[in-house]
């Protein structure tokens, strides 16, 4: 009696700690009451804040529509640039709502929804030193945040034009950019043409100028959680399909940027 | 933009929030260290050497490291094996064993300094090893020990800035943040520098003072 | 456990980190010599009587010893930009860490002096030495004595704060090029605890080797 007692026991034991091993990260997001997106607040309109202090921007509306599908609340963690995958691998969010560019390298840590954004590069400067083409920024003072899209790009092309007088400094968040832009330690960089518009109206720099569009392929972002959260993935996915497919998308570019929403498919591929 | 700062008591308001955090970080950094510091140096300053020597090198390698590195590599390798701390228990973590590492060698100095001769005086009066401890070494070591500990406590609260890298918003990172937003860079690091300085200056000249006076006793 | 360590692909990245090395170690020598020379004026200055130069140096030397290091770099390079000084990510990191380095050794070298008993100047003076000729002879040689050790470790404080250069944009020396490495491939965990390994051994070198000299120059 006391065997087969002690039998049944072990395994109730074993069943408990064998089973829930691996819980799906949607279920922890729902049973946890919070979402914890990881945006990026020096990246108007995507992400900033306003005199309050309060983190707004299309990001921002992103982040709070997908925790109000999930029904919980948002919470924003804060992340330069260059920390929205860390944040995500090292568990201090849960989500990156960050316009983060779908590239395959990081394809090898991280997983990506299908794109909710798409960007398009311009040349930023400052009033008067003559630079407006992309390729009049050979041989200048040039600059970017480290690891994005753009910067890889544009220091590939800084080592290929091989000029002197030429350099590539890459910063650790989008607000060192604009400042070292501001006082000169940088010529120009290349941002999204978004974020240039945004900052030249914000009037917050003086005398900064939007340049002619920079020659890189369009940058479709997407929506990243962990590489081996599938289930949450595909959830990530079909909140970004019915974004579009309900307006709301159109809407909340309208809000933040004004005019049509660029097209988010690509032509003669399925997916 | 020239009609005056867009800095306010909105922004203060929140740098001092900021300054808490770092005050915290401190504290929990400088408890934890010097709890673990006691124990390490007292280990240290009785210990035969096959345990001094390694405890030595280990600890040797809190101080050898760049923190900044230390609070990455923790930082990595705890979502590595899964554990769920935030970025500010993290922090403290780090400064606290990087707080004791310093902290076994004031100790130790402090413990060094009783002279034998006292404490083989007083093992002879009659008290145990442990009374000696307590009664004869500790307030001598404390006073010995008190203007060194003093500046390490200032120093883990400077050094509690570069936890920012790991994303928690202390001072400094407020700080970055504020200047984001309204981008008056200096006016906003000179209010931050003003905050750290307020908090550290008193406090350093306290140590000062204190030292000076029991120095001129002895 | 769901992370697989990528060593193999993280030790072809050595030799980039060790030339990052190298750049950290000129830095950090760099701002000890600077460090050093401003220390030593502005101890001299805390100790004048000249109302100025007491109020500028204990400006410098409270003001560095009161806030933190990062803070110092950061505002070299963002503060003085807006003054119009434009500073670049490398010359803001070694002008932050010479002066941290100065208002500490400032402290060590007034601590230095006051150690040398005024008897020995005095002796040497009545023994027909012009006075820098006494000081140069007499004074500075115990003066090293005292402050050598605090000096070494300012040193080891030195190459440790450069790594604080990564904040500002620096990306050549060691911690600069470890972060570009982590932000093209997120192996952070390797390629951080091969920089942890690197610094460990220089500053294991420097202290060793600091002492080794030590008991040369100071056999008697």
């Amino acid at each position: 009696m006391i065997g087969r007692l002690g039998l049944f026991s072990a395994m109730l034991i074993s069943m408990a700690v064998v089973t829930p091993a691996q819980a799906d990260k949607l279920d922890d997001i729902i049973a946890s009451g919070k979402l914890r997106c990881a945006v990026v607040l020096d990246f108007p309109p995507m992400g900033s804040r306003d005199e309050k202090n309060t983190p707004i921007g299309y990001d921002v509306d992103t982040c709070n529509d997908l925790a109000a599908a999930l029904g919980v609340k948002p919470e924003y963690v804060e992340t330069p640039f260059p920390d929205r995958i860390p944040a995500l691998t090292s568990g201090r969010a849960d989500v990156g709502v960050a316009s983060t560019s779908d590239t395959l390298k990081r394809a090898q840590t991280i997983g990506f929804s299908i794109p909710y954004f798409a960007f398009k590069m311009v040349v930023l400067t400052k009033k008067g030193i003559g630079i407006d083409s992309y390729a009049s920024l050979k041989g200048r003072k040039t600059g970017s945040v480290s690891g994005t899209f753009e910067a890889i790009a544009l220091e590939k092309d800084v080592k290929k034009w091989n000029d002197p007088k030429g350099s590539f400094r890459a910063y650790q968040t989008q607000a060192d950019v604009f400042l070292a832009l501001a006082q000169g330690q940088i010529e120009a960089t290349v941002v999204t043409s978004t974020v240039a518009a945004a900052t030249v109206k914000g009037g917050k720099f003086k005398d900064l100028q939007v340049g002619k569009d920079a020659p890189y392929d369009i940058d479709y972002v997407g929506l990243i959680a962990l590489r081996q959260d599938y289930g949450f993935l595909n959830y990530l996915n079909l909140f970004v399909h019915l974004q579009t497919r309900t307006g709301r998308a159109q809407e909340l570019y309208q809000k933040w940027i004004g005019g049509t929403m660029p097209d988010l498919t690509v032509k003669g591929v399925y997916r | 933009m020239m009609d005056g700062s867009d800095f306010g008591l909105q922004e203060l308001l929140l740098m001092l929030k900021g300054a808490g955090v770092t005050l915290s970080i401190t504290f929990w950094a400088v408890l934890g260290g010097t709890l673990m510091g006691l124990v390490f140096g007292l280990v240290r300053s009785v210990a035969p050497w096959w345990i001094n020597w390694p405890l030595g090198g280990l600890l040797d390698v809190f101080r050898s490291v760049p923190l900044l590195i230390q609070l990455v590599l923790v930082n990595s390798f705890k979502s590595i094996i899964g554990l769920n701390a935030s970025a500010f228990v993290v922090s403290c973590v780090v400064l606290a064993f990087y707080t004791s590492s310093y902290c076994s060698e004031i100790v130790r100095a402090g413990v060094q300094a009783v002279p034998q001769t006292t404490r083989r005086a007083a093992r002879s009066l009659g008290l145990t090893y442990w009374q000696d401890l307590r009664e004869i070494v500790f307030p001598i070591a404390l006073r010995v020990s008190l203007p060194s500990w003093t500046g390490l406590t200032l120093g883990v609260m400077k050094d509690s800035a570069l936890v920012l890298w790991i994303g928690v918003i202390e001072l400094l990172r407020t700080s970055q943040v504020i200047i984001t937003r309204i981008q008056e860079p200096l006016l906003v690091l000179s209010v931050c520098g003003l905050i750290y300085f307020v908090i550290s200056y008193p406090i350093s000249r306290l140590g000062t003072r204190l030292e000076a006076r029991w120095r001129d006793l002895d | 456990m769901n992370y697989t360590f990528h060593w193999y692909q993280a030790f072809r990245a050595l030799p980039e980190m060790l030339v990052g090395a190298l750049v950290t170690i000129e830095v950090a020598v760099l701002s000890m010599v600077i460090g050093i020379a401003a220390g030593i004026l502005l101890a001299l200055g805390r100790n004048s009587k000249n109302k100025l130069l007491y109020g500028v140096s204990t400006a410098w030397v409270e003001g560095a010893r009161n806030t933190p290091a990062l803070f110092q770099i950061y505002m070299a390079y963002f503060g003085l930009g807006s003054l119009g000084i434009f500073v670049d990510s490398f010359p803001a990191l070694l002008i932050g860490i010479s002066f941290n380095n100065a208002g500490y050794l400032a402290e060590t070298f007034r601590g230095g002096l006051r150690a040398v008993p005024p008897t020995q100047m005095r002796a040497a003076r009545s023994l027909g030495m012009s006075a820098p000729k006494a000081f140069r002879l007499v004074v500075l040689p115990q003066l090293f004595r005292t402050v050598f050790h605090p000096l070494m470790n300012q040193m080891v404080w030195a190459i440790l704060m450069t790594s604080l250069g990564v904040v500002v944009g620096v990306n050549i020396d060691l911690t600069g090029v470890t972060q570009e490495l982590n932000v093209r491939t997120f192996r952070t965990f390797e390629y951080f605890a091969m920089a942890a390994v690197i610094y460990y051994v220089i500053t294991k070198l420097v202290t060793l080797s600091a002492r080794a000299a030590a008991s040369r120059l100071f056999r008697y």
